[in-house]
């Protein structure tokens, strides 16, 4: 019979039975794909571009390119809300409802009341306001203790409700200066060879800004790695020391906050407040998350996949028509991209499981 | 050096005053049950404590009050001296108690380096959540725990999320963040379970050092062999109360049973090993192949004959239960029931053919856990028990249940109840019941009391025994070799993908086997 000192002696090459190397990585670019998801947004971004500018050189021109940021900006901070929330294991589908319940009323109070009242506490408002209305989501989650995709279903026809009911339903235009001036103001502007104006507008910068103080609170805080751990389970958190309540609250006026922004945003950009605008638009901001590599299933996707994903859709959006392909083609283009991102990440899933 | 030695010298002076943790009149009511009744526990620094009872005597009860998963309904908790009866998971921590527990308590989308690294800053920030991480930190913590347990630790491993990984290295990883602090208290609940030989000797030498530097270890154990390897004081419990404070190397296992259950049990073989086996057997194996699972497997099991099947984690073991099953397709091979080939490709085929398989894992891959015990016990049968209008018959299914649960001895209040509140052997039971209830010829078992304590294994063991005396052929697959031992006729060694051996059971011993299998560090037996 071994012994047990001779057991001891021999313990420190433990590392081979189970934590054998050959099991411990195999599937290892897998595993690299499964933390860096931004790649395969990417990639579709560059396919897309490479093909679509070989069929319509137009596609490259700064006027072309300069216009898909821009439409990316409001879908791109929605997204950034829903990631947070998928990242904690929830579903957040109340954000466009939000961002009109703030975005109408405040264009409305603001021109009326204090027409010259600047953008940044403009934004501030829509911030504040649409930060309070998550917060509601995520008190309810916490006391009903019902899936987040119930309640924020029930919040969004609620908020909407609230808004065509006691705050109106009528196009408002009558925008407040600051808010016409910041949609105008560009970063860049030049003159293309064929005499168009281009402009780079400033807003994109509040998505840039988003995006970088959200990455900050995911991956530089406590309560970031917090987020992703109630993601992954909840209970094991709770019996880990997480307080998950707080960390429901959190993500839901996170995502609050940043429709609110959203909402302003939108109508900076368009230079009007229509009540009936970005309702119907949550399953492709969604798919947009889902697309950056965030599991629906909760507990992943990071900022940069977000960002990329939320590119890719609004290139599809925005340049098929480049290449002639009529609208209704494109929804259809766009379900095959999703389809393709979901196979894709079951996939990966897989081949990094080594299964 | 010098100073770890004078830190241990306090450790030790202070162990002297105060015991590190000690419980008062603990009492835990859930609803009507009475979970825990007036323990009194006290815990010293530098010391190793194995918890011992059945399952559903309060164990894991008490674990969970200590840790700060749940609030006594009264007693008191004393840490260093000073009453912390209100702990909370935080605070549990706060106050140097770790818990490494049974199911892991990994999150499976964090990286290694964060499941154990991340609970050092929360502890810090006393559970404040809105504050600046550390990732450095965070990586230099998991490092030096991982070096502890000997995993890897590059860059590469410690971003790995967890769920990737095969679970033995999970096992270790959860102990990596037990002993990542320096805690007063650890406590492991059934730390071992998914662990080789080798990775078992090696935990017990961390467990030695952890000991020398003056930390309390509190194990929660079925595996006495174990428990006597690390040494230290047993407690056992039974029913909610505290029993009996043992030497764990003092004490033989007869004896342990006998605290735990109040009953002397068998611990000898059930019955005579058969060595005439059957002219026509009733299951015959031909040269069955799969892959990279298993090669050129031969095997026949007579009418009531109990076979065991032995082998290390990769031997083809658990394969070749599955190939059985109809859950993993074969390559090659004939396999025959009553003398005839029979299909197996598919779990239904299976079961048709006339098997029945009760799979390793009840929890995730046999039980419907939260679904009541008639539901259950009924799945396999749902066709027979079809009446008008293809319903399901409820006065056939509530009499099947009902002499189920009344031959198998399953103490349930009633056959409505959900499977989780049982105990874990009466859950094994209810398995059991649900294949048997399918009439099979030949049951097959996947580590059938992994996880049941000694008193549940008696009855399980004796639920094979009945069967196999009415004439059922019942294949064991197991690590568990006394189990082994005790029950089965003969006992095949599957080694590198094949059969290596076949030794009569009532002529082999755990020695032998340990050979066959090629383990080459085993943990001294009880013997």
């Amino acid at each position: 019979m071994t012994t047990m000192s001779e057991a001891t002696t021999d313990a420190p090459a433990a590392g081979e039975d189970a934590m054998s190397r050959s099991t411990l990585y195999k599937g290892r670019a897998a595993r690299w794909m499964v933390r860096h998801p931004a790649v395969f947004p990417f990639v579709l971004l560059v396919l897309i571009g490479l093909v679509v500018g070989t069929i319509n050189p137009f596609f490259w021109q700064l006027a072309n390119l300069f216009d898909i940021l821009r439409a990316a900006v409001v879908p791109g901070l929605l997204a950034l809300g829903v990631l947070v929330v998928l990242a904690a294991g929830g579903l957040d589908v109340s954000f466009t409802a939000i961002a009109a319940l703030v975005m109408y009323p405040v264009a409305v109070f603001v021109s009326g009341s204090a027409p010259d009242l600047g953008i940044a506490p403009i934004l501030l408002m829509g911030a504040v306001a649409g930060g309070l209305l998550g917060t509601v989501n995520g008190i309810l989650v916490n006391v009903l203790k019902a899936p987040a995709l119930i309640i924020t279903i029930g919040t969004q026809y609620a908020f909407r409700g609230l808004l065509l009911t006691f705050v109106g339903t009528a196009l408002f235009t009558n925008i407040p200066a600051s808010m016409t001036r910041f949609g105008q103001l560009a970063l860049f502007r030049g003159t293309t060879q064929s005499g168009l104006n281009v402009a780079l507008p400033a807003f994109v910068l509040v998505f840039l800004a988003a995006a970088v103080v959200t990455w900050l609170v995911l991956n530089r805080t406590l309560i970031g790695r917090a987020i992703y751990a109630v993601g992954g389970s909840s209970d094991i958190a709770a019996r880990l020391g997480y307080n998950v309540s707080r960390v429901h609250l959190f993500v839901f006026a996170w995502a609050g906050m940043l429709a609110g922004v959203a909402g302003i945003m939108h109508v900076t950009a368009n230079r009007l407040a229509n009540p009936f605008d970005l309702a119907g638009t949550e399953l492709s901001v969604i798919a947009a998350v889902i697309l950056g590599g965030a599991r629906i299933t909760g507990g992943t996707g990071t900022v940069l996949g977000t960002v990329m994903g939320t590119l890719v859709i609004t290139l599809i959006n925005n340049v098929l028509i480049l290449v002639g392909v009529p609208s209704n083609w494109q929804t259809a283009i766009l379900g095959a991209f999703i389809l393709l991102a979901g196979l894709f990440y079951a996939r990966l899933d897989r081949l990094a499981a080594g299964r | 050096m010098s100073s770890a030695t004078a830190k241990t010298n306090t450790a030790l002076r202070r162990s002297q005053a105060v015991p590190f943790l000690e419980t008062h009149d603990l009492h835990k009511r859930y609803g009507g049950v009475h979970a825990l009744k007036g323990v009194n526990l006290k815990i010293e620094r530098g010391r190793s404590y194995h918890l011992l009872g059945e399952n559903g005597c309060g164990k894991s009860t008490l674990i969970k009050i200590i840790s700060g998963a749940q609030r006594q309904s009264s007693g008191q908790v004393l840490i260093d001296g000073h009453e912390r009866s209100d702990l909370d998971p935080i605070g549990a921590l706060e106050a140097g108690i770790e818990t490494v527990y049974q199911d892991l308590s990994l999150l499976p989308n964090l990286t290694v380096a964060e499941n154990i690294g991340l609970t050092e800053q929360l502890v810090e920030g006393h559970g404040r959540l809105v504050r600046p991480l550390k990732v450095g930190r965070v990586r230099e913590t998991a490092r030096r725990a991982l070096e502890v347990v000997g995993l890897p630790d590059d860059r590469a491993f410690m971003s790995t999320p967890v769920e990737l990984l095969p679970i033995a290295t999970r096992q270790l990883i959860a102990i990596a963040r037990g002993v990542a602090g320096r805690a007063g208290l650890v406590i492991m609940d059934e730390p071992t379970t998914a662990l080789t030989r080798r990775e078992v000797s090696h935990l017990i030498s961390v467990i030695r050092r952890l000991q020398d530097e003056g930390t309390a270890l509190l194990f929660v154990t079925h595996k006495l062999d174990e428990a006597r390897e690390i040494g230290g004081r047993g407690i056992v419990m039974r029913d909610g109360e505290f029993i009996e404070e043992i030497d764990v190397t003092e004490t033989d296992n007869a004896e342990i049973s006998y605290l735990m259950t109040g009953r002397r049990l068998e611990l000898g073989r059930y019955r005579a090993a058969r060595s005439n086996v059957d002219a026509a057997p009733l299951l015959e194996v031909e040269r069955l192949t799969r892959g990279k699972g298993f090669e050129d497997v031969s095997l026949t099991v007579a009418r009531g004959e109990v076979l065991g099947i032995t082998g290390l984690l990769d031997s083809g073991r658990r394969e070749l239960a599955l190939a059985l099953a109809g859950i993993a397709a074969t390559d090659r091979g004939t396999i025959k029931l009553g003398g005839e080939r029979i299909d197996v490709s598919s779990p239904a085929a299976a079961i048709d053919a006339g098997i029945a398989y009760v799979p390793e894992d009840r929890l995730t891959e046999g039980l419907f856990l939260e679904k009541p015990i008639r539901d259950n016990i009924i799945m396999s049968v749902i066709d027979r028990l079809r009446g008008r209008f293809g319903l399901v018959d409820r006065r056939q299914a509530n009499e099947l249940t009902e002499r189920t649960v009344e031959d198998l001895k399953i103490v349930a209040p009633d056959i409505s109840a959900s499977v989780s509140s049982l105990s874990g052997g009466n859950q094994q039971r209810v398995l059991i019941g649900r294949w048997l209830a399918t009439d099979p010829k030949l049951l097959i078992l996947n580590g059938p009391t992994v996880g049941v304590d000694v008193g549940s294994k008696d009855a399980i063991f004796r639920i094979i025994q009945d069967q196999a005396e009415q004439g059922m052929g019942v294949i064991i697959f197991s690590d568990d070799l006394p189990e082994l031992l005790q029950n089965c006729d003969r006992i095949i060694v599957m080694r590198d993908r094949r059969i290596a051996e076949t030794f009569p059971a009532d002529k082999v011993d755990e020695k032998a086997l340990y050979a066959a299998m090629g383990a080459t560090a085993r943990i001294a037996g009880a013997a």
